[in-house]
């Protein structure tokens, strides 16, 4: 564990039992070590992330918080092995992870869709590519596009659909795959309240028959005090942890809990204090 | 705008009303354009400026006699059938070597960079200029091919690199993450990708290989066609004939872009763009 990395209880009264918020080498499912990355474009360069640790435990829900471009797709694309860090590295199951591969599924901020392909061909993608038989790739890909409420618009095109549609799309194209790992890039953004909400449960709901790894970005706090394990505040670029704070009530949670509402603020205040906004 | 069709107002909303007031205005600038060329036929009283009446004729004689020029009976078929014919082995052997080497160089930086300025050099050189020397060392029929060829083949070759090179990072992403191989990431992604820009170039390729087949028939000695038969009917001075001969190729040309136009449009549509 780092030094800026502090796990705070917030919970005291409720429960008062320590968590363990992962030290490095005991078996963590992703474990983040010193990791920089540095973007360098001729004379230009951009420090996303410096030196930046964190375990991940299986099984875990983490939610990176912070201020927009402070690195949390970065964090997301390294743990994918989309892109090579400048320093430092990812262990996935104590395994360098060095280039992409179907063991980490991700959800992309701007979904990322095949807009050739149908609602269900897009779904369908990483099962074709693995080789599963036609048969049992359609009714795989029909059971997570009924899941997100898109079975209406199961052969629909990605340009007829609404921007959350899309976005659920890619949910259920990234689920299809049951990843060890699920790299979750705000994947309810473009929703309204409402569906966002319905979208959380069903998240928990597949999740519970699973053991699948998250790491999740959102900036809505709500939402990651309803779903996380373990909320990460980023600070402000190059992505820092500010706080780490455990949330260690059962799932599904009611919202208008006190002490939820509470932890809420909390947070709110901390992300104000790092926005300071840059003019 | 407001027109009025038979005491109904114009519904820009409606298609009926708006494919009405298309067809009419069309049908009104062509007529416009035939009074022009009749009245300038009128004024010139040459003979090499037929009128658009004495060039009708001719076509319909065209039509009905063949032609009798080369000694033997041809009829307007066989030529329009001839010319489509090395027409289209120019347009299937420019598809069979643009398309796979668009996908390499759009891909391959290295050997982009590498072809990109012989590429540019002869990009620029007019597919006509290559007729004398692909017929004379080659032959009429295939010489004739071979201008054809060239003149689709750069259109293609540009759009399929394009292409190839527009597409957007996060969709490789998305597939690599989805578990597809460097070979399923080209022929499940990239190469869709690129299919409606292919139909672009195979839309503009279209378009300047009928200029080529043309051109390139005028050149070549012993080939028949209907660019060889407009050649022949002005030089024998048979000026009715040769305007007709160019109201077809001028025909013909717009009938292959149609087509190529509306199969480009079906394909963007298929694959999700520009809907
Ligand atoms: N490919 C790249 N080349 C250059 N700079 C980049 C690249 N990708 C990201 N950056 C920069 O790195 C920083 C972090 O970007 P990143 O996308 O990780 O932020 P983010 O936290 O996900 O932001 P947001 O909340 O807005 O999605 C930004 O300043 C961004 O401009
Ligand atoms: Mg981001």
């Amino acid at each position: 564990m780092t030094e800026d990395q502090t796990a705070i209880d917030v919970s005291e009264k409720a429960f008062a039992e320590t968590v363990d918020s992962g030290s490095p080498g005991d078996g963590a499912h992703i474990a983040i070590r010193g990791l920089r990355k540095v973007f360098k474009r001729d004379k230009k360069e951009t420090v996303a992330l410096d030196d930046f640790s964190l375990d991940i435990r299986r099984g875990e829900l983490v939610t990176l918080v912070g201020p927009s471009g402070c690195g949390k797709t970065t964090i997301l694309k390294l743990i994918a092995g989309l892109i090579e860090p400048t320093s430092g590295e990812v262990l996935i199951g104590g395994r360098p992870c060095l280039r992409p591969g179907p063991d980490r599924g991700m959800v992309f901020q701007d979904f990322a869709l095949f807009h050739w392909r149908s609602v269900r061909k897009n779904v369908e993608f990483g099962l074709e590519v693995a080789g599963v038989p036609r048969g049992d790739r359609r009714a795989e890909a029909e059971r997570y596009i009924k899941l997100v409420g898109l079975e209406k618009f199961i052969d629909s095109r990605v340009y007829e659909l609404s921007g959350g549609m899309k976005q659920r799309v890619g949910i259920a194209r990234s689920l299809v795959t049951h990843p060890d790992v699920l790299l979750m890039d705000e994947p309810f953004g473009s929703l309204d309240a409402q569906t966002r909400n319905i979208m959380q449960v069903q998240l928990l709901k597949v999740l519970d028959e699973t053991d699948q790894t998250i790491v999740f970005v959102t900036h809505s706090v709500d939402e990651a005090v309803f779903l996380s394990d373990r909320i990460i505040v980023l600070t402000k670029r190059p992505a820092r942890i500010k706080e780490v704070i455990e949330v260690p009530w059962p799932k599904p949670r009611d919202r208008a809990a006190p002490e939820f509402t509470a932890l809420r603020k909390r947070i709110l205040s901390e992300l104000e204090a790092e926005n300071v906004m840059e003019g | 705008m407001v027109m009025r069709i038979q005491g109904l107002k114009y519904d820009e909303n409606n298609w009926i009303h708006r494919q009405v007031r298309l067809a009419a205005i069309t049908v009104v600038a062509i007529a416009a354009f035939v009074a022009a060329w009749h009245v300038a036929s009128v004024l010139a009283d040459t003979p090499t400026v037929p009128s658009p009446g004495r060039t009708l004729d001719a076509l319909i004689n065209f039509y009905s006699y063949g032609d009798w020029s080369s000694g033997t009976q041809r009829t307007m078929f066989e030529l329009i059938g001839s010319s489509m014919i090395t027409f289209a082995k120019g347009f299937a052997l420019a598809l069979v070597v643009a398309v796979p080497l668009g996908l390499a160089l759009g891909y391959f930086k290295i050997a982009r960079e590498f072809t990109n300025p012989i590429i540019e050099v002869l990009r620029p050189i007019a597919p006509i200029a290559w007729a004398p020397i692909f017929i004379i060392i080659l032959g009429s029929a295939t010489g004739a091919m071979l201008v054809v060829f060239i003149g689709i083949f750069f259109p293609l070759l540009t759009n399929v690199i394009f292409g190839v090179r527009k597409i957007e990072a996060n969709l490789l992403d998305a597939s690599k993450t989805l578990g597809a191989s460097q070979f399923q990431v080209f022929y499940k992604v990239i190469m869709p990708y690129t299919a409606p820009y292919l139909m672009n170039g195979v839309k503009v390729g279209l378009g300047v290989g009928w200029m080529c087949i043309v051109a390139a028939e005028m050149c070549a000695g012993t080939l028949v066609g209907v660019g060889k038969y407009l050649y022949d009917m002005a030089y024998s001075g048979n000026w009715p004939k040769a305007y007709a001969a160019l109201v077809l190729i001028g025909v013909l040309g717009l009938l292959t872009i149609g087509v190529s136009d509306y199969v480009h449009r079906w394909v963007s549509r298929r694959m999700g763009m520009d809907a």
